[in-house]
């Protein structure tokens, strides 16, 4: 694979541990999430949507009898273009594994999982866009000629989602 | 009734089988330290606790020989005797007819126990005259026949020792199960699920096999359902009860004399709905007794007997169970409410005039609002209400209020009797599938658009004299505002199908797309992130697999009535 990767741990670091990631693409981009966060990949189930709920949350769909929330990241990152809407790209979910929530996210194509060292990753830096929340983003894996975005799936929703939805509240009300 | 002695009955016996366990276990930690004063006291308060359960369910013998383990147990307490090998041999002989007597009770026989009884007796004597006394068999003997013991109950002694190496040791094991309630909501959720699944093997087998192949599974299923429902159900006396005491608390501070009466205390009700209506039921008694009944000389002078009733009532109607809170007292003071309410400012002087006086009543359950000028060690502080109509809300209950001026005043409260299941209306918006709980479902009907008419921005019709307010329930999910431009690009031959539904006096239509049919469904709740939707109580799974959504009516109308959404005169 990539010695060039492979020397720059060295360099780095010699203690350099290994773990996996899952890698899927959005937009044009790819993310990657650590697999400890998804519980498993499914071909996504049909979509009940909800109301009062922001539009990246697509509504919720039945797994084997779990109810979870069926999340649009692109949607959510502003990375959706026109001909992307239509839901039959969709066609996978990855499941959150999450005590305390429980969703998963719309991928389009079968995600593939990577091993990745931690000295590989590097610190996310400040793209100059202010107003955007940023700290989900836990930093930027580059392989080759390759850039990963890995994403701290659960802090995506802690944060701008509640304050998006007290925004919708005081709308409505 | 004889129903209920069978309940004591067994729920005694569980008690004093496991008390009877208990002994024996004290008794062998005692024996092998008999300087520990600890078990003698543990000792003493189950010998104490047997004896008056034993009492109270008329079982003497048990009660005469619990009695004297009792008193010789207090005696050790005291020092007064000492314990040894041979009292050891007395107090288990004295255990194992305990024992005996319990069994008697399940399969009636005859123990002997008035042997033990009477040799523990004379122990007992022995050491109130000399306090310290170690005695043996022998002189045990010796002192019966000099005292006043008679001839059968030296028989008695003499045939029970005899046989007293055959004394039964079988252990035995209680008809009745102790479980805890977290154990039921578990087997219950998994039926739920069960449920959900047979349903959906049922709709997904659906042409390539015959109905008649899975009606063995639909009624196995649903016996177990209905099985694990009824495990739950409880007899509201269980909770009726302890109102006796509340009432008489609560007279007691305000100076008033009232009598609780209870009717239908048979009525069976889920255990959990218990639980989370028992602080209304304070309330509301509270409230009778505080506001309802009058003090004695108001009532005199009224013509009423001076000891104000307060009846508690259950009824089981259906699927559901109504408790009935009724006091005979002054009534709601409907002029008064109306008053407040616009001082309050909860209301506009156009609107008192023309709000009816159920609607009127129906205020007090509104967070604030309180009629009382002073307030009272245990009501009038406007708390208590609003947060009884919270805990109906929560479970799917309704209240509602009956008043007569000088008469006196009922509350009644609709609960469903189960937890598990809701019978739901089914219908279509946008092609996704909807649930809407019966119990708020008033009636279903069928209307053209020229039955509709634009009043402000809201929509009207009028149904058999009763006017209702309209709202596309899709135009509410979308927040979309303008319900009379919806309805402009309707197609004047349209049928349009609306569901009524009510909810504390209120009524509203709902226009939905298509209505489909009635189904019993097991609600799951929704989880993060797609929780807190006050349209949305719950979900249920389909038999596509599908999800469904569960209207939440309290939240609907709350949220239409604190907008000024659509409002019409409700």
């Amino acid at each position: 694979m990539s010695t060039k990767a492979q020397e720059e741990n060295n360099q780095t670091s010699g203690y350099a541990r290994t773990f996996q990631i899952v890698v899927f693409r959005l937009g044009d981009e790819e993310y990657g999430i650590s697999i400890d966060q998804i519980k498993e990949v499914v071909i996504t189930p049909t979509i009940t949507r909800v109301p009062q709920k922001p539009a990246f949350i697509k509504g919720v769909a039945n797994i084997r009898g779990n109810i979870i929330a069926i999340l649009d990241l692109e949607q959510k990152f502003g990375l959706q273009k026109a001909e992307d809407t239509m839901p039959s790209n969709n066609n996978f979910t990855l499941v959150i594994d999450s005590n305390e929530y429980k969703m998963g996210v719309l991928v389009k194509e079968v995600p593939n999982t990577l091993s990745i060292s931690s000295s590989a990753i590097e610190d996310f830096i400040f793209t100059g866009d202010g107003n955007a929340e940023q700290s989900y983003i836990k930093g930027i894996v580059k392989l080759d000629k390759r850039l990963i975005i890995m994403i701290d799936i659960l802090k995506v929703l802690s944060q701008q989602e509640e304050q998006q939805i007290f925004k919708k509240q005081a709308v409505a009300i | 009734m004889s129903n209920k002695e069978e309940e004591y009955r067994e729920i005694f016996l569980t008690e004093a089988l496991e008390n009877y366990t208990e002994i024996n276990r004290l008794l062998t930690v005692l024996e092998k330290n008999p300087s520990d004063i600890k078990p003698v006291h543990a000792l003493f308060r189950i010998t104490h606790t047997l004896k008056g359960n034993a009492t109270g369910m008329g079982y003497e013998k048990i009660a005469e020989v619990a009695h004297v383990l009792e008193d010789l147990f207090d005696a050790i307490r005291d020092e007064r005797i000492i314990i040894n090998a041979d009292i050891f041999i007395s107090v288990y002989k004295a255990a194992d007819i305990v024992g005996e007597l319990i069994h008697a009770v399940k399969e009636p026989r005859d123990v002997k126990y008035r042997g033990v009884k009477t040799k523990l007796e004379v122990l007992l004597r022995e050491a109130q005259r000399n306090h310290a006394v170690t005695i043996n068999t022998h002189a045990v003997l010796q002192s019966i026949s000099e005292t006043d013991a008679g001839d059968c109950q030296l028989d008695a002694i003499a045939e029970e020792y005899s046989d007293e190496e055959s004394v039964d040791l079988k252990f035995s094991f209680s008809d009745l199960v102790q479980v805890p309630v977290q154990k039921l909501d578990n087997l219950l959720n998994l039926v739920g699920e069960l449920i959900i699944e047979r349903d959906r093997i049922i709709a997904s087998g659906n042409g390539r096999h015959s109905t008649s192949e899975y009606s063995r599974l639909s009624r196995i299923s649903s016996d177990l359902q209905y099985s694990v429902m009824d495990v739950r159900l409880v007899p509201v006396d269980f909770l009726f009860n302890k109102f006796h005491r509340i009432v008489r608390d609560a007279a007691t501070k305000e100076q008033k004399s009232v009598t609780l009466k209870l009717k239908g205390t048979e009525t069976e009700i889920d255990r959990n709905i218990l639980q989370v209506i028992s602080d209304s039921l304070i309330h509301l008694i509270r409230n009778a007794v505080g506001h309802g009944i009058e003090k004695p000389e108001i009532r005199k002078q009224a013509g009423k007997d001076a000891e104000g009733v307060v009846t508690l009532e259950a009824s089981s109607e259906s699927d559901t169970v109504v408790i009935a809170i009724q006091d005979d007292g002054a009534g709601i003071d409907i002029p008064h409410i109306r008053k407040r309410a616009i001082e309050k400012g909860f209301l506009n002087n156009q609107e008192a005039t023309q709000w009816s006086d159920a609607d009127i009543m129906m205020l007090i359950f509104e967070p604030g609002f309180s009629t009382m000028e002073e307030v009272t060690a245990i009501a009038g502080r406007g708390v208590g209400m609003d947060v009884v109509r919270k805990a109906l809300d929560s479970i799917g209950g309704t209240i509602h209020i009956q008043s007569t001026k000088g008469a006196g005043t009922t509350f009644y409260m609709r609960l469903p009797s189960s937890m598990a299941v809701k019978s739901t209306l089914l219908f279509e918006l946008s092609n996704e599938t909807f649930a809407i709980p019966l119990s708020y479902t008033e009636s279903v009907i069928s209307i053209y658009k020229s039955d509709i008419h634009a009043v402000a921005h809201g929509l009207i019709s009028v149904h058999l004299g009763k006017t209702i307010s309209l709202v596309f329930l899709n135009d509410l999910f979308k927040q979309e505002k303008n319900s009379v431009k919806t309805l402009e690009q309707l197609h004047p031959e349209t049928r349009i199908e609306v569901v009524v539904v009510t909810f504390n006096g209120k009524r509203m239509g709902f226009i939905v797309d298509k209505l489909l049919q009635q189904k019993e469904i097991i609600e799951k709740p929704l989880h993060k992130p797609a929780d807190g939707i006050s349209y949305i109580s719950g979900v249920t799974i389909l038999g596509n697999g599908n999800v469904c959504l569960v209207l939440n009516i309290p939240g609907i109308l709350n949220v239409i009535n604190h907008n000024q959404f659509n409002k019409v005169s409700l």
